[in-house]
């Protein structure tokens, strides 16, 4: 007998193997309980039951004939809806493209296609992944699994509850400024942010160029590691992804390993106001992770409180020239009636108009001002020019240390509602988030132990740490996870 | 710094961004940019004189290749969904009126 509860891309694997369920029996298993359960969460835009059992049948012949499988054959996952699955939907969760059907498959799609992974459907997310709540959805809201009342995080937080509510065994978000690693944290997984370059961005439809990364949500820090390793690697399609060598310490990190590392504990990411529970589980996990023989050391990161400013210059800026591609033409179904228009801007304008939400058109017109003559050098110079700041800041932090650990959020989930009025309030979510997104850095979420509850709508809410590593070292980051993992309490 | 946002400029930025708006949502983003901008004054207080900026999310190094024919498979993917449109491309009003 098996549980969807308890499987994992690994529990999955070795059941498969081992005969105790087909690929098939699983994802329809998975099927059957998303009906049962999205009704409540909302995880998903959309499903792709005809193409996943399909696939799922492919898996099982092969299994049949003898053929050897990889790992992540007939694995049944989630993809956020930014990412391009060829024919099926893909709205970023933006009403402009409730009627797009991508014409090709992201080089992530790709190479998870290759290993024969199996897509059960689209996740909600912040339109245009621009939110930390999923409210700004254009379709509906997503809610936290374990306190219907509050929000799951964003932008991946459809992607972070379809894993949380066992609704995937894993899935693939975006971040640009935390919205993996918020959401997972939100949720009680485990979400990896890979170093700006290690995964293609082909086919992933484009917010920051300069910081948008593609990236895993699981349950374990052991999936995690596996699943970046099966989409990292360089890309024609996206030329700043770099050729990478991940070898075997992504899955096999040794204990001897982990104790030559040094974590830096940055006080600006320990401020006072931090909430009390939160300040308590980052505090347990360093007594744990010193359980290890790990070492320590304090540190500074002093440009961090310019990271939100600085992030909601730059992201802006790019946001107006990214989405001024959504023309209301090209990946619309236009309607006769709007052909009726007497030139092309009206098209543009009433599209655009119509089809974006509230915080996609404040992010448009904001970044319009700050890339406009007169303000640019006062405000989009400025901000790249403190984007160097916060990055010579990591710079100068891993000369001391080889990890750096913190809080992912202020508090736990928030309340749906609670912060969408204030944009900035929002903004503020991505505090400790966003200057690694600033200096490209791969970071990693992992739940703390013991704040997730295994009983739903106990009113007990998960709390994230996470764990920030030099440029393309995830091996140091997932190694340290890995650890964490196996500590009994 | 007073605000640089009034209901001209706003108006002026969305019609840059070829959004329209109606006045109801004029008015909530002009406070909410002025609201914003205000947190962006921080920035200010910061000696950025000699910083150079960061163009990027990376410290890219050039890399140079031959200029080779390629068959581009996704030629006219999309247009199938367009009401009006010829040989892959799609008809559209004119331009200027």
């Amino acid at each position: 007998m098996y549980s969807l509860r308890n499987l994992t891309i690994k529990s999955f694997h070795e059941g498969l193997v081992e005969k105790k369920f087909s690929a098939l029996e699983i994802t329809q298993a998975f099927f059957s309980y998303i009906k049962e359960t999205d009704k409540r969460i909302g995880a998903y835009l959309n499903l792709n039951e005809d193409g996943a059992v399909m696939a799922a049948e492919r898996v099982d012949i092969a299994l049949a004939q003898g053929e050897s499988l990889g790992a992540l054959a007939g694995v049944p996952l989630a993809v956020k809806d930014n990412i391009l699955i060829k024919s099926l939907p893909a709205t970023a969760g933006s009403k402009s493209l409730e009627n797009y059907i991508a014409s090709y498959s992201a080089g992530v799609i790709q190479k998870l296609k290759k290993e024969k992974a199996i897509f059960l459907g689209k996740t909600n997310l912040d339109e245009f992944a621009m939110g930390a709540s999923t409210e700004n959805s254009g379709f509906h809201i997503t809610r936290n699994p374990h306190d219907p009342t509050r929000v799951p995080g964003g932008s991946s937080g459809g992607s972070a509850a379809a894993v949380a509510a066992h609704m995937a065994i894993a899935a693939l978000g975006s971040e640009t400024g935390g919205s993996i690693r918020q959401p997972a944290g939100f949720c009680g997984v485990v979400g990896l942010k890979p170093t700006y370059g290690a995964v293609s961005r082909s086919g992933l439809i484009a917010m920051t160029s300069s910081l948008d990364q593609i990236g895993p949500i699981t349950k374990t820090v052991e999936d995690a590691a596996f699943l970046f390793k099966s989409i990292a690697g360089q890309d024609v399609y996206d030329s700043t992804s770099v050729e990478t060598s991940y070898g075997d310490e992504l899955m096999n990190p040794t204990l001897q390993g982990v104790r030559n590392l040094t974590i830096g504990l940055p006080n600006e990411y320990f401020p006072k106001e931090l909430d009390g529970e939160v300040g308590k589980a980052i505090e347990k996990v360093i007594l744990d992770l010193e359980t290890l023989k790990i070492k320590f050391k304090k540190i500074s990161l002093p440009f961090t409180k310019y990271a939100i400013p600085c992030y909601y210059i730059i992201v802006p800026a790019e946001v107006s020239a990214n989405l001024a591609r959504f023309d209301g033409i090209r990946y619309s179904r236009i309607d006769e009636k709007r052909l009726n228009a007497k030139t092309l801007k009206e098209i543009y304008t009433r599209q655009r108009g119509e089809g974006f939400g509230t915080e996609t058109k404040r992010r448009v017109i904001l970044g319009t001002f700050v890339l406009s003559s007169g303000y640019y050098d006062a405000y989009y110079q400025k901000a790249q020019q403190v984007r160097s700041l916060i990055k010579n800041d990591f710079e100068q932090a891993f000369k001391q240390v080889d990890v750096i650990l913190g809080p992912v959020s202020t508090t736990p989930a928030f309340k749906i509602g609670e912060k969408i009025s204030d944009p900035y309030e929002m903004y503020l979510c991505d505090l400790f988030l966003s200057p690694s997104n600033l200096a490209g850095n791969p970071a990693i979420s992992i739940p703390v132990k013991e704040t997730v509850s295994q009983v739903q709508g106990d009113g007990k809410l998960p709390i994230g740490f996470q764990l920030i590593g030099k440029h393309f070292r995830e091996a140091d980051i997932l190694a340290i996870g890995q650890y964490y993992e196996k500590i009994k309490r | 710094m007073p605000s640089p946002i009034n209901k001209k400029l706003l108006k002026h930025l969305a019609e840059l961004a070829r959004i329209e708006l109606n006045s109801r949502e004029e008015e909530r983003l002009s406070k909410d940019l002025q609201e914003i901008l205000s947190h962006f004054e921080e920035l200010q207080q910061l000696d950025t004189s000699e910083v150079k900026p960061m163009t990027g999310g990376t410290s890219l190094k050039n890399i140079f290749r031959e200029d080779e024919e390629r068959q581009n498979k996704y030629a006219g993917a999309g247009a199938e969904v367009f009401p009006e449109k010829e040989g892959g491309f799609l008809k559209v009003p004119p331009v200027f009126e």
